[in-house]
């Protein structure tokens, strides 16, 4: 009780502390509801990727740097399905959908391969199962540029439904529907993975596989089928990040790295293991890279730098002052 | 078919390179109790442990119901039906115990089946069903954990050290539970606690540094002092 | 005493004949084709000179290799974060002979003790932050730290950002680009160095406590061994030991810039360490070996017949391959394979 208590203060006094400098250092009303905008939508990205990431780390003790690689799987198929021959005669109201739909299955299929194929025979040597999703993550970005080449795409100005070109003014400040769509789809999805580890039965054996996956075993349930199948969707959710985010940060061979950092801050931050944890650390993270990037991008200091670096500062911070995260136990 | 349940013939378990057992043999007769006691660290866990294939034995055959189950997975082993209560309880922490109790199902419908012969072997756990499982006591826990194994159709139960850390008004509560749920199934039992031993268990197996020293009817034990105090340090 | 030197020879028969093809091979190369291994016409030309370069190269990934190596393979902590201390070495060095405007004697000499010392004590503040925490951390905060850097200093105005700078006051004696044996004579001396330190550590008392580490922390502990200050003093040499690998490298090429910050300073021992075998003295020169002669002489287009490979351009592909193969099915390298396979042998024959 005490801890949750002072957890919960923490989370309110972190918050408060990011908005109140975001509107001290922000010139005006629009540009300050600006900053906390692109911040959901940051935060809500870096959600698709950690949330795999830490429910596969709770799960089976994989920390699965593979994963910023299926983000940019997921950005760099939906560009090649929605701007390629393929495809072309398609409706683009359809096409988009489309895309995403073959993106996410992409990547859930490569997924049951790396967990089936690479890392079960190595379950008895956890070391090399780090060593090897960290290889894993290098061959996709070979893969990648081998295959498209180290030229970044920047997305057509075409996407379904005219969503991509729209924009709603907020105190006089523009701000893209698109991005406003994708917080949506990131809010629904914290919603139904929620609800998935609440309400159904796979839900209640991975919960308590998090917790001790040998006695989920000993109680008649085959652990390893769930674990292929948490790895499969942890994959495909950070696959269909990648999809959704490429309207607008098109595909590039940086994307994935970037992601991975930032989703390993919010993991930490959150707790490794802790679903709660990843949901809440990941509209921390997203909106302490917003504000940085807003405040870093004032003429007097000019350093574009600070933003990229601030999950990483927030990592280093957070694993100093409590190592198992805001809603971590310890271990 | 043959009268025991469960037979474990001179299995070999090894830990990392420690070889913890070295040729054990175990029976268990149906609808009875017994007991697997020895010294700590003889090796009386890893032996359910082995049955259940957690630690799979390297040599040795086990039997359940007259069929070979050493090499199997955990789970098809279980789903055999044994149900397994480890020591230190074990349970769910951040289930709720309703939810610990679920998990267990192996058909539709197995807790419900069941749930009236729970409640009436443990009627405290009625009035925590909506708590989560690291809310409740030691002496809770250990009757969640029990219940667990209860939920499906189980012909063998591995209870491992149920007694431990918790208070005499429980040990006798859990007694009687665990005495009237023999009555349906059977119980393979690993107890440190000698006099809750031989007031529960009809039949017993000394494991002694990894090896079976001794089995027999639990009222002969009783009798023979020189072995109770040679293997057990109890008189 | 000649008893003593005979059992020595015999015992390490194969590493003093790579010692002696390593001293002979700038002259044999030069014997073979006809170029001086001093260079050719007076400027440091031919065949014996281009090949001294891919050998220094290579001596300074196996110093780094056997760095990584030394914590990874012989006290079982992994770091996502190694090519922090080869950058850093790097750096510090150009920092101390380009921007204090020391002399470049004076220069050279503080900055490999500044560097080699920051270098290390980098190394204790990260361990003792991290090391407390489970293996999974430690690689986590490795790789986030090592990130930041190398970001930060990618785009740092007194270090010229993305383009670094070039080092322009090291003394005379030490130029490869002009006298090149000199300097294969010096790396050749510091790996040997390397090799005979860390063998000797790894066989003292306090190596054989890493060793418990790695199998066990636990059981390593519970025999009273303050396993934190072995794991510290594993990764502090292993930082220091990589940092002067950095030094090396920005002397061979005489310029200081973000790419040796990169992950790929990190990936490339890693991968060295795996492929030639995790936890032995010469797996990591026999990985930096392979991996580095094969990319000299694979990384480039191949034209047979009318067709034409170009594996330079998927060579880093193909790496990553190789080494997820290695990790699935040689995990302990060609060393640990080919002991293995000897033992196997032997008890056959026996």
């Amino acid at each position: 009780m005490q801890q949750q208590r002072s957890t919960l203060l923490m989370i309110t006094a972190l918050f408060l502390g990011l908005l109140v400098f975001s509107f001290l250092t922000t010139d005006d009303l629009g540009s300050f509801g600006i900053t906390i905008l692109s911040g959901l939508f940051q935060g809500m990205l870096l959600f698709l990727v950690a949330s795999g990431l830490s429910i596969i780390f709770g799960l089976m003790d994989i920390l699965n740097f593979a994963q910023g690689g299926f983000f940019m799987v997921g950005a760099y198929i939906t560009f090649a399905v929605f701007h390629g021959e393929t495809f072309a005669q398609l409706d683009p109201n359809l096409r988009f959908p489309l895309a995403i739909l073959i993106a996410t299955a992409a990547g859930g299929i490569l997924g049951i391969i790396l967990e089936r194929g690479l890392l079960r025979p190595l379950y008895a040597r956890p070391i090399f199962q780090l060593v090897l999703t960290f290889g894993v993550a290098i061959v996709i970005g070979e893969a990648i540029k081998a295959i498209w080449g180290t030229v970044a795409y920047s997305w057509s100005p075409l996407t379904s439904f005219g969503i991509h070109q729209a924009s709603f003014s907020l105190f006089d400040q523009q701000f893209g529907l698109y991005r406003l769509f994708v917080i949506g789809v990131g809010l629904l999805l914290i919603v139904l993975i929620a609800l998935l580890l609440q309400r159904t039965r796979i839900g209640i054996i991975i919960r308590a596989g998090v917790e001790d996956s040998e006695m989920v075993e000993a109680l008649g349930i085959n652990v390893r089928a769930v674990f292929t199948q948490v790895f499969m969707l942890g994959c495909a959710v950070a696959t269909f990040g990648g999809a959704i985010a490429a309207p607008f940060l098109g595909a590039s061979l940086g994307m994935g790295n970037a992601f991975l950092l930032a989703a390993i801050s919010v993991v930490v931050l959150g707790g490794l293991g802790s679903y709660a944890g990843t949901a809440v650390g990941s509209l921390l993270v997203g909106l302490a890279i917003a504000v940085v990037a807003k405040f870093a991008s004032r003429p007097e200091i000019n350093q574009t730098v600070w933003s990229s670096i601030t999950p990483m500062i927030l990592l280093v911070l957070v694993l100093l002052a409590r190592p198992s995260g805001l809603f971590g136990k310890e271990r | 078919m043959s009268d025991n349940i469960l037979e474990v013939r001179g299995i070999h378990t090894f830990i990392g390179q420690f070889h913890i057992l070295e040729g054990v043999n175990v029976s268990v007769p149906r609808s009875s109790i017994t007991v697997l006691l020895g010294r700590n660290g003889a090796g009386k866990t890893t032996t359910l442990r082995s049955v259940l294939g957690l630690t799979p034995p390297r040599q040795g055959e086990v039997l359940f119901d007259g069929q070979a189950v050493n090499g199997k997975r955990p789970y098809t082993i279980a789903q055999m039906g044994i149900g397994y209560v480890p020591e230190h309880r074990a349970i769910f922490r951040d289930l709720s115990v309703r939810e610990n109790l679920e998990i267990a199902e192996r058909q539709k419908g197995d807790l419900e089946r069941h749930i009236d012969f729970i409640f009436e072997l443990f009627p405290d756990l009625k009035r925590l069903i909506h708590l989560s499982g690291g809310n409740l006591s030691g002496g809770q826990q250990q009757m969640l954990s029990i219940a667990r194994a209860l939920v499906p159709e189980n012909r063998l139960l591995l209870i491992d050290e149920p007694s431990e850390g918790l208070a005499p008004v429980i040990i006798e509560q859990l007694m009687e539970a665990i005495r009237k749920l023999a009555a349906q199934t059977t119980v393979l039992l690993v107890e440190q606690n000698f006099i809750m031993a031989s007031r529960l268990a009809d039949q017993y197996t000394i494991i002694d540094d990894g090896q079976a020293v001794a089995s027999g009817k639990m009222r002969d034990l009783v009798q023979d002092e020189a072995l109770v105090q040679r293997y057990l340090g109890v008189a | 005493m000649p008893v003593s030197w005979r059992r020595t020879l015999q015992s390490n028969w194969f590493h003093v004949l790579v010692l002696l093809f390593l001293v002979m091979f700038p002259h044999l190369v030069g014997w073979i084709t006809g170029d001086s291994p001093l260079g050719v016409g007076g400027r440091p030309r031919g065949q014996s000179v281009f090949w001294q370069l891919i050998f220094i190269e290579l001596f300074i990934f196996a110093i780094l290799a056997m760095s990584y190596n030394l914590m990874f393979g012989f006290t079982g902590v992994i770091s996502f974060g190694h090519a922090l201390f080869f950058g850093m070495g790097g750096y510090i060095l150009g920092l101390v002979l380009e921007k204090t405007g020391a002399a470049s004697e004076v220069g050279l000499a503080a900055g490999v003790i500044i560097g080699i010392v920051v270098c290390g004590v980098l190394g204790l503040i990260i361990g003792v932050v991290s090391l407390r925490l489970r293996g999974v951390y430690f690689a986590i905060f490795t790789l986030a730290v090592a990130e930041m850097f190398a970001i930060y200093i990618g785009r740092w105005p007194v270090t010229n950002a993305e383009d670094g700078f070039v080092l322009s006051n090291l003394p005379a004696f030490l130029n490869p680009a002009r006298d090149r044996l000199t300097y294969y004579y010096l790396v050749l001396i510091l790996m040997i160095f390397t090799f005979l330190f860390i063998r000797r550590l790894i066989n003292s008392p306090t190596g054989s406590v890493l060793l418990a580490i790695r199998e066990n922390e636990s059981r390593a502990q519970s025999i009273g061994y303050n396993t934190l200050i072995f794991k510290l003093l594993s990764i502090t040499l292993a930082g220091m030991i990589a940092a002067g690998a950095g030094m090396l490298q920005v002397i061979l090429t005489k310029k200081v810039g973000p790419e040796i910050l990169t992950v790929s300073f990190t990936v490339d021992p890693l991968l060295m360490t795996i492929i030639g075998g995790v936890g032995t003295f010469s797996g990591p020169v026999i990985g930096a070996s392979v991996l580095h002669l094969s990319e000299r002489i694979f990384n480039r287009e191949f034209i047979i017949g009318s067709m034409s490979i170009n594996i330079g351009q998927n060579w880093s592909l193909i790496l990553g391959i190789a080494f997820i193969l290695v990790v699935m099915v040689f995990p302990q390298g060609i060393v640990g394979t080919w002991a293995k396979w000897r033992a196997g042998k032997k008890t056959t024959l026996e």
